[in-house]
């Protein structure tokens, strides 16, 4: 009960926006199934590009329209919304525990495992981000699960490197002290005293790096190698409508965009207030 | 201070070696880089020649002591498609990228400066929090999705600007604007934070003191000095955005190293792909040396730091 | 395929022993006006594919038929097809065959150039087959007995045995006998020949930016018509959006491969063009499973009821303007020896029923649909129509090339595969290349085919070969071993400047060409 109660306080001044913004993705992504009005990968060719139903030649039957293939394009959207959860969240997910762990085990034991973790970071960290991607999708090939590791491979060191130092100056402290003066293993320390103390950066740097991990896999679905095509990836959506858009088929472009605007704009908020909620020593982050 | 730079020196050597280690190693994760490193429909005797070039058949340590052997020689491969050396298309794509990113950074700069500049005089108020938003909107909207954005609205609807392709400087504007625009709030941040530092600090209160305008303290000491950080970091943004710019390449057909590795992926041409990596990685290595040691020779403080 | 085969024209000599070449050259001097005027102005082509060096030399040609756009432009060969047929006579002036079949002798025309003023003679014709490296090299080598040049205008080659279809492979299907100089070339070596080639084409070679633009000039004193245009250039823009908006602000004059809706406002705009190139490549579904009997795709009627399944129609109006034609062949309808296959028909009633009727009232699930990316759309309106009687396939694109190679090398045993081709070619080489056991595109065998095939290549007597290659077609019609999608019209888009915009003038050939009889309008 009393739990609650804090949970409920603490989100008491929770903004809004983000929070609705990410529940209703959620929600989309979860119940895609039973909320998509139509197939996601299969149209009649004798209803493409329908525009959205309060333009002229619109019907409610496509509330968002269809596209070159005369697929709808909302249940795209709401099948989207999965590709793009599931991949960002598992990516970011696994990002942050390897580049957690490697962080406070480099922290932690100094010397040569310090060496090593942080000149591979060092090294990785100088690789520009959208490029490594690109180049280690060539060589896996396309497919989610492929794109969950290009990415976690790609950002696990920007947790590593913040990790790392904060784990420095938890070493100093008295408790840490306390805990080797006990007896205490590293690994127990590392586990029990230090990994407490570092998660919450952890949290903070996960959200916010949500929208890069979701800007990152739409752009290298954009570029086709990402998620592959019939997928309604919303990266793919954007590619495909690129044709349309010429000839002012705005719809194709406009709407899978407002949704990696409105998930990236959810994720860079939250990540903004939990900054400020969990750790205002991370403002320069 | 030579010993810093040594040391200094050395971290990049090690990292450039590190880097070389990391994508060898990846070339060699799916098990056989062969199917990677020759064309698709090559040869037996283009097979075999790869795998002698490259010490296929040797131990690994051997077949990376080839493949740094070629990368200190400047060999990155030859582009399959092109059949042209991949340094030699990368520099010949070079000025276009530069051109792009020189624009992008004029852009980033009018934009970031003023509003950064802007939200740390008046900050906690309306135009702070107008900066803010600006900021984040900067972070939230894909440069992909600003690039098909304009060319919706300046090519489809006004006709105004080229959708794409390159010749005059018409086609510049919307991908430079496009690049620029996440680049602008990364320099309005961190114009206002800087200018918010050195407005706190001792010799702005002195020059107040002295009885000097408000304007005249903001634009004649606190923004010089408020300036060096964002100059800094425009530098590294400058290689950041030659890097980046593959998206924005892609929707507007300009002709720079984005699209060259936007084409690698499309041809399956491996050997461009792996070329526009280790150039990309490698010249912000160096840069950031050379960041380094600049700043040491300016602040002796950093020196003493390490 | 080492297997020889026939065509009608080298029939035609064998009988009649006339120089063709001669004949056809009196037509041409009475249907081309040659052109006096110095050429002038400067014509852009928005380019859908991009341009690779090796395209520069006709000794690298594969079975694509992209890299002939620049061989129109930059080279010649002694016979190549052209607006007045397929063989026309080019650098040489006649060709003829003896009674035999196993001596062609072809006299090549006198005065003629290079662009680097060298003369074009027999000896660079020697040089440039000897070098050649391309498609069926090994055929053409394993062929001929000899290759001589007793004077510069004058070239003898000699066949081991009679081989019907040596013109069709030594003439149209290969690069074989485009000339290059031999003198230049063994100056500045073979890399130093893509970066600057010279040939003895319409058009000689200024500047290339690799994936950016080629920039080609007349070559005025070009045997066949001197240019009209003075400048050529070949841009690539590999999106079709691009293309069409470039095209629309006059930054080009012609773009290539505008399709579906984009055609459609080309048809639209005041000012553009649609212009279209009927017998372009035909596109057909391919059943790898067909001759694993555990399949349901072994079963002739689930073939079938892909067949009938497909809405023609509907995807041709949808993607392409209605301008595809619809077969039931994959041999292309302007192909020599092909034999009408009775156009097929969309009905999905009657392909429930065959579903059913085979076992599979619910569908099955089928795995993959492969193809190539540039035609996703084709496949995704192909699944899309599968999946409405059943047949429950994933579309898998892949980028030409290594979808090209994968075919090949059959790693895509299970499933549907998209084919294509737009080769030159007669109705035996197509059937050479996806039907019989020995191609690698075939992924399995029927013995009848393989058999008729063997037939017709030794036939000489043109009668008996063409009921043979009917024979085949009816075969691989009946056993539906592919279905066909449509022979792609091929949709391109030209603006205001473009007086000739020579789409479709060469005989089986969908690009622009010949380049010199290219136009623009008197301002």
């Amino acid at each position: 009960m009393r739990a609650l109660r804090s949970v409920r306080a603490w989100l008491r001044d929770a903004p809004a926006i983000p929070f609705l913004i990410l529940g209703l993705i959620a929600f989309a992504a979860v119940f895609a199934d039973f909320l998509a009005p139509h197939d996601p990968q299969f149209g009649k060719l004798s209803e493409r590009f329908l525009p959205p139903f309060w333009i002229e030649r619109g019907s409610t039957a496509h509330i968002f329209g269809t596209d070159h293939l005369g697929r709808d394009v909302l249940s795209r959207l709401i099948f989207g919304a999965r590709v793009s959860m599931v991949v960002g969240f598992t990516a970011v997910i696994v990002s942050g525990v390897v580049g957690t762990t490697l962080g406070i085990v480099s922290g932690y034991l100094g010397s040569w495992a310090d060496q090593i973790i942080m000149r591979v970071t060092d090294a990785w960290l100088a690789l520009p981000a959208l490029t490594f991607a690109i180049f280690l999708a060539a060589i896996v090939g396309p497919s989610e699960m492929n794109i969950v590791i290009i990415l976690a491979a790609v950002y696990w060191t920007r947790y590593a490197r913040i990790v790392r130092g904060e784990v420095l100056s938890l070493k100093e402290r008295e408790f840490v002290r306390l805990a080797i003066v006990a007896g205490c293993s590293k690994w127990t320390i590392m586990r029990r005293h230090i990994l407490p103390n570092v998660i919450n950066s952890s949290i903070v740097l996960a959200t916010l790096m949500l929208g890069i991990v979701i800007v990152t896999e739409a752009s290298l679905s954009f570029l086709g190698v990402g998620v592959p095509p019939p997928k309604p990836a919303w990266g793919v959506m954007l590619a495909d409508g690129k044709q349309g858009l010429m000839v002012g088929h705005w719809w194709l472009t406009v709407m899978p965009g407002t949704c990696i605007m409105l998930m990236v704009l959810a994720a860079n908020l939250l990540g903004d207030w939990l900054r400020v909620k969990l750790d205002p020593q991370l403002r320069q982050l | 201070m030579r010993q810093f730079i040594a040391r200094r020196f050395g971290y990049s050597l090690l990292s450039l070696l590190l880097l070389s280690l990391t994508i060898f190693l990846f070339i060699r994760l799916t098990g056989d880089p062969t199917s990677l490193l020759t064309e698709p429909g090559a040869t037996e005797a283009d097979i075999a020649a790869v795998q002698q070039k490259f010490g296929l058949d040797k131990p690994i340590w051997v077949q990376y002591a080839y493949f740094m052997g070629s990368l200190i020689k400047g060999d990155l491969g030859e582009s399959f498609y092109y059949q042209t050396p991949v340094l030699e298309l990368y520099l010949s794509r070079l000025p276009n990228s530069l051109m792009l990113a020189t624009v992008a950074m004029a852009f980033s700069l009018v934009l970031g400066i003023p509003t950064g500049i802007l939200a740390a005089v008046k900050v906690g108020r309306f135009w702070d929090s107008a900066g803010k938003l600006f900021a984040l909107l900067g972070l939230s909207l894909p440069s992909f999705l600003v690039g098909l954005l304009m060319i919706l609205f300046f090519s489809v609807y006004l006709e105004w600007l080229p959708s794409s392709g390159s010749g005059t400087f018409l086609h510049l504007l919307m991908p430079a604007f496009a690049l620029g625009w996440y680049f602008a709030a990364a320099h309005m941040r961190l114009t206002r934070s800087s200018m918010l530092e050195v407005m706190g600090s001792e010799y702005i209160k002195l020059a107040r003191l002295k009885g000097l305008t408000e304007t005249r303290v903001i634009v004649k000491h606190a923004f010089k000095n408020a300036l060096i950080p964002v100059v800094t970091l425009a530098g590294i943004n400058m290689i950041n955005m030659i890097n980046v710019a593959v998206v924005v390449e892609t929707v507007f057909a300009w002709p720079g190293i984005g699209r060259l590795l936007y084409e690698g992926i499309n041809f399956r041409d491996f050997p461009v792909v792996q070329g526009v990596v280790i150039i990309g990685g490698s010249m912000i290595v160096v840069v950031n040396l050379l960041v380094d040691v600049l700043y040491a020779l300016i602040d002796p403080r950093i020196r003493l730091e390490k | 395929m080492q297997i020889p085969a026939t065509t009608d024209n080298a029939a035609l000599l064998l009988t009649r022993r006339t120089s063709l070449g001669l004949l056809l050259s009196g037509l041409i001097a009475g249907e081309i006006t040659p052109a006096h005027a110095a050429a002038q102005g400067t014509l852009t082509i928005a380019m859908h594919v991009s341009l690779a060096p090796t395209w520069f030399d006709p000794g690298e040609t594969t079975g694509l038929i992209a890299p002939y756009i620049v061989l129109y432009a930059l080279h010649d060969a002694m016979v190549k097809p052209m607006r007045e047929g397929n063989p026309a006579p080019s650098l040489a002036e006649s060709y003829t065959a003896s009674a035999d079949g196993l001596t062609h002798e072809f006299v090549l025309r006198p005065g003629i150039t290079f662009h680097n003023g060298d003369p074009v003679t027999s000896d660079d014709v020697k040089f440039s087959f000897d070098r050649y490296r391309g498609n069926s090299l090994a055929m053409l080598r394993d062929a001929i007995a000899s290759f001589e040049t007793p004077d510069p205008r004058r070239v003898i080659i000699k066949l081991k045995e009679a081989w019907p279809d040596f013109m069709t492979f030594f003439t149209g299907a290969t690069g074989a006998n485009w000339v290059v100089p031999r003198k230049y070339l063994e100056k500045v070596g073979d890399a130093g020949f893509k970066k600057a080639p010279i040939g003895a084409g319409p058009y000689k070679f200024v500047s290339f930016d690799p994936g950016v633009e080629l920039v080609l000039e007349a070559h005025e004193p070009y045997w066949r018509r001197s240019p009209s245009i003075k400048r050529i250039v070949m841009r690539v823009i590999p999106d079709e959006a691009t293309r069409l908006v470039a095209l629309k602000r006059g930054e080009v004059d012609i773009a290539y491969s505008i399709r579906g809706e984009l055609a459609a406002e080309v048809k639209r705009t005041p000012n553009l063009s649609l212009k279209v190139a009927p017998d372009g490549a035909m596109y057909w579904m391919y059943f790898p499973e067909q001759w694993d009997a555990q399949s349901p795709w072994s079963d002739l009627r689930v073939r079938q009821a892909a067949a009938a399944a497909m809405d023609y129609d509907s995807i041709n109006n949808a993607l392409n303007l209605g301008y595809s034609t619809i077969s039931g062949s994959i041999i292309p309808r302007n192909f020599q020896f092909v034999w009408t296959a009775p156009k097929p028909v969309f009905d999905q009633a009657k392909a429930r029923k065959l579903l059913a009727d085979a076992g599979h009232p619910n569908g099955f699930d089928a795995g993959f649909y492969y193809c190539d990316s540039s035609y996703a759309n084709l496949g995704e309106a192909a699944v899309n129509n599968l999946a409405e009687i059943g047949i429950r396939t994933k579309l898998r694109p892949m980028e030409r090339a290594a979808f090209d190679k994968a075919f090949a090398d059959k790693r895509f045993r299970k499933g549907i595969i998209q084919g294509s081709s737009a080769a030159f070619g007669n109705a035996a080489t197509r059937l050479s290349a996806w039907v019989v056991s020995s191609s690698p595109y075939a992924y399995g065998a029927y013995p009848e085919l393989d058999e008729l095939y063997l037939q017709q290549s030794k036939e000489v007597d043109i009668a008996k070969r063409t009921a043979i290659l009917h024979k085949m077609q009816q075969i691989v019609y009946e056993k539906q071993i592919f279905v066909n999608l449509w022979q792609l019209g091929f949709l391109n888009a030209a603006g205001p400047r473009v007086g000739e915009a020579g789409f479709a003038l060469i005989k089986d050939f969908v690009y622009t060409g010949p380049f010199e009889d290219m136009t623009l309008k008197a301002q």
